[in-house]
């Protein structure tokens, strides 16, 4: 009886462990697992409807592990250090992908990227920006962003603006105009801090150019340097001049975005996603709101833009590398796929092929403007490596928090970047 | 039979013992071993840098308003609800009326999850239309509102307030525990003496909470220490890494930074102090324990 007993048990146990490591290997030919941050309730839904035109397209069966935007930074790292990445997952361009790419995470996709002759289908300029690294493909941009100030048409109207601001005394023009008809100006939620990126971005790459910022994103710049701290005192003087919203750091991009949709504020320099969720909230784009690019500081300086592009990439660890590429490749080509996921998230397709007539007003607008400005840039916190983009991020919150202290908090970053970049 | 017995233990403490060593044992070890390397996280290459991490740590500015923060808060989080758990424990141990629906409603807040406990309070503390600035909107005026958790000086503070919030409960019940046991003679003959509230209270009955006392300063430091995730729903160690703890610290060089070297190496910082403060407490307790028994 003790014998039977202790042999139940031994079986027991060699038929769970039998069992939970046939779990890793029972994973079917046809299976891709996939992971991304696309996880708001419009993201999720559209980009749900495109993974089941692909399944029904190609066959494959897409295994679907969403992980919110915030969370997804950490999780997809950790799950890199384990060797355990899904096949395909989202990524932003940039330096984030650079990291990766680094560690030997990711496999390259120039195979597919010449068969399915994506040259052909991506845009060149964010072909070049976002999909090479180190010379070998890697990503395909499932849509990209673009960063521009959003503004509530009534709110203008009612100020009196009938002339949208081109230049910087223009900008100061309206601002002031709008503070006088007891409106704040600016709106700025950045509890999070990667909104104030974009102002740091527009001002810095408005005054000193694009070499110069990409001097500083790779460390061949500091953040002591005459060109930031002009940035900077740019920025200041919107301050001291009462435009912002009192606490900034206190609010989201979602609460800033309200303040703007009801009318406490005039503008807010923010992403086209701010698009998806004012048409979400019942905001009709013209009517309600629409954008006009950052004002132009210099026209010496090349005309910038700047936004992250959200790409898919194939990991080096899948079970389904093929059926990865296969997935990339069909979302990038199919024009109804992009059409119907950057409609939805108030994206811009990079595929050439999609008619630009199909979306909004604004959009079209916003297309207008990338097609017409000299250089995309990613923004900041995708455009210099991560121990960097932190201390950025931080001296940018702290900046709103108390602009008086500019000269200290850039002094300040100027040695944290510095070690930054050593480590 | 003592074979048998024999048997039966090893292969019961097998499972406990595998899954203690996988996720406690091993972990604890590689911390350590990371300490030494440059490793980012993910990246399968990474170099042994000997103590460099550690001679990092002394020059790190942001460490040190860490340790600062991380003083204030066990200190605040194991003496706030203590004393407030006290105070609620006396108030509702005599016949009042409600006493049980105080009690229940007092606990409530230790049955929530720390996420949904940040969340109240972030809700609570929202500058606009948060209830604290209603409220002192109301009293005293609009001038005297703040953005509790967006300004350096009150971020961390707010936290310790609503840990203590949620922290009070227990406190309040051991001690509730405890005050049934003071013999009631006691306090009969505090009474013919004629010995005020406060003596009765001084004198008598603290000296015999001291037990639960022992208990409820326990289950603080053990609960200020790992208190890591309201303060990550709260303030993630912001505004600007004004609320940063050591453990905050460490995550964000962590996962946000991709520093794992570096990590592992405060979270070997971290231990250490722990141990030390464990070590003494334990210590204490067994001096205790000898003169209670």
């Amino acid at each position: 009886m003790t014998c039977f007993n202790r042999r139940a048990l031994i079986a027991c146990v060699a038929g769970a462990v039998m069992a939970a490591t046939g779990i890793s290997v029972s994973a079917q030919d046809n299976e891709v697992t996939i992971t991304h941050y696309f996880t708001g309730d419009l993201g999720l839904k559209a980009l749900n409807e495109q993974i089941a035109r692909f399944e029904e397209a190609s066959g494959y069966v897409m295994r679907n592990s969403p992980v919110g935007h915030e969370d997804f930074k950490t999780d997809i790292l950790v799950r890199a250090s384990g060797s355990s990445l899904p096949d395909v997952f989202s990524y932003w361009a940039g330096a984030r992908v650079q990291f990766v790419v680094d560690s030997g995470s990711l496999t390259p996709i120039d195979d597919m990227w010449d068969r399915e002759g994506l040259d052909d289908v991506v845009a060149k300029s964010i072909a070049d920006s976002a999909t090479l690294y180190d010379g070998v493909r890697y990503l395909v941009p499932f849509n990209y962003h673009y960063a521009g100030m959003f503004y509530n048409t009534q709110v203008f109207a009612d100020a009196g603006i009938t002339e949208l601001p081109g230049t910087w005394d223009e900008f100061l023009e309206v601002a002031e105009t709008l503070k006088n008809a007891g409106v704040t100006p600016i709106a700025l939620g950045s509890k999070y801090r990667w909104p104030a990126q974009f102002w740091f971005d527009y001002l810095l790459l408005g005054t000193a150019g694009p070499d110069y910022r990409a001097a500083l994103m790779n460390g061949t710049a500091r953040y002591d340097d005459d060109e930031v701290s002009r940035a900077m005192a740019m920025w200041k003087d919107l301050a001291d001049r009462g435009y912002f919203a009192a606490n900034a750091n206190a609010d989201t991009w979602t609460d800033a975005s309200d303040r703007v949709a009801r009318g406490d504020a005039a503008m807010t320099l923010m992403g086209t996603w701010i698009t998806g969720y004012w048409n979400d909230i019942g905001l009709v784009p013209g009517d309600d709101y629409a954008f006009f690019p950052f004002p132009v500081i210099d026209e010496s300086v090349p005309v910038s833009v700047v936004g992250p592009v959200d790409g898919f990439v194939v990991s080096a660890h899948g079970n389904n590398p093929e059926g990865g590429k296969a997935f990339l490749a069909f979302m990038m080509s199919d024009t109804d796929v992009q059409l119907a996921w950057t409609n939805a998230v108030g994206a811009v397709s990079a595929n050439v092929n999609v008619d630009p007539a199909n979306y909004n007003d604004v959009t079209q607008n916003v297309i207008a403007t990338i097609g017409a400005s000299d250089n995309f840039a990613f923004n900041y916190d995708l455009a210099t490596p991560p121990p960097v983009a932190e201390v950025g991020l931080s001296m940018f919150a702290e900046f709103m928090d108390d602009p008086s202290r500019v000269d200290a908090i850039l002094e300040q970053a100027a040695s944290d970047a510095a070690s930054a970049f050593t480590q | 039979m003592e074979r048998e017995n024999r048997f039966w233990r090893v292969v019961l403490l097998v499972l406990p013992l595998s899954v203690f060593a996988v996720f406690v044992v091993w972990p604890l070890f590689s911390s350590f071993w990371y300490s030494f390397t440059d490793w980012n996280g993910f990246d399968p290459n990474y170099a042994f840098v000997g103590f460099d991490n550690f001679v990092r740590i002394w020059t790190d500015r942001l460490f040190y308003g860490a340790i600062v923060n991380t003083a204030l808060w066990m200190v605040a989080a194991i003496l706030l609800p203590t004393l407030l758990g006290l105070a609620l424990a006396l108030l509702l141990d005599r016949q009042i009326r409600g006493a049980r629906i105080f009690k229940t409603i007092f606990y409530l807040p230790i049955c929530l999850s720390a996420i949904v406990v940040g969340q109240i309070w972030t809700w609570i503390y929202q500058p606009d239309w948060g209830l604290l600035n209603a409220v002192i909107s109301f009293v005293a005026g609009e001038p005297f509102t703040h953005a509790w958790l967006a300004r350096p000086g009150s971020a961390l503070w707010s936290v310790i307030v609503a840990w203590s919030w949620q922290q009070t409960g227990l406190s309040m019940v051991i001690y509730l525990a405890g005050l049934t046991a003071i013999p009631s003679d006691l306090l009969e003959v505090c009474d013919i003496e004629g010995a005020s509230p406060w003596q009765r209270i001084r004198r008598v009955v603290v000296p015999l909470l001291i037990p639960s006392t022992i208990v409820v300063i326990a289950l603080s430091v053990i609960n200020s220490l790992k208190g890591f995730d309201i303060l990550y729903i709260m303030t993630g160690g912001g505004p600007f890494h004004s609320s940063d703890t050591l453990a905050m610290h460490m995550y964000n060089e962590s996962f946000k930074k991709y520093l794992m070297g570096y990590g592992s190496a405060i979270s070997v910082v971290l231990f250490l102090i722990a141990l030390v403060i464990i070590g003494f407490y334990f210590r204490q307790l067994k001096r205790l324990d000898e003169i209670y028994g």
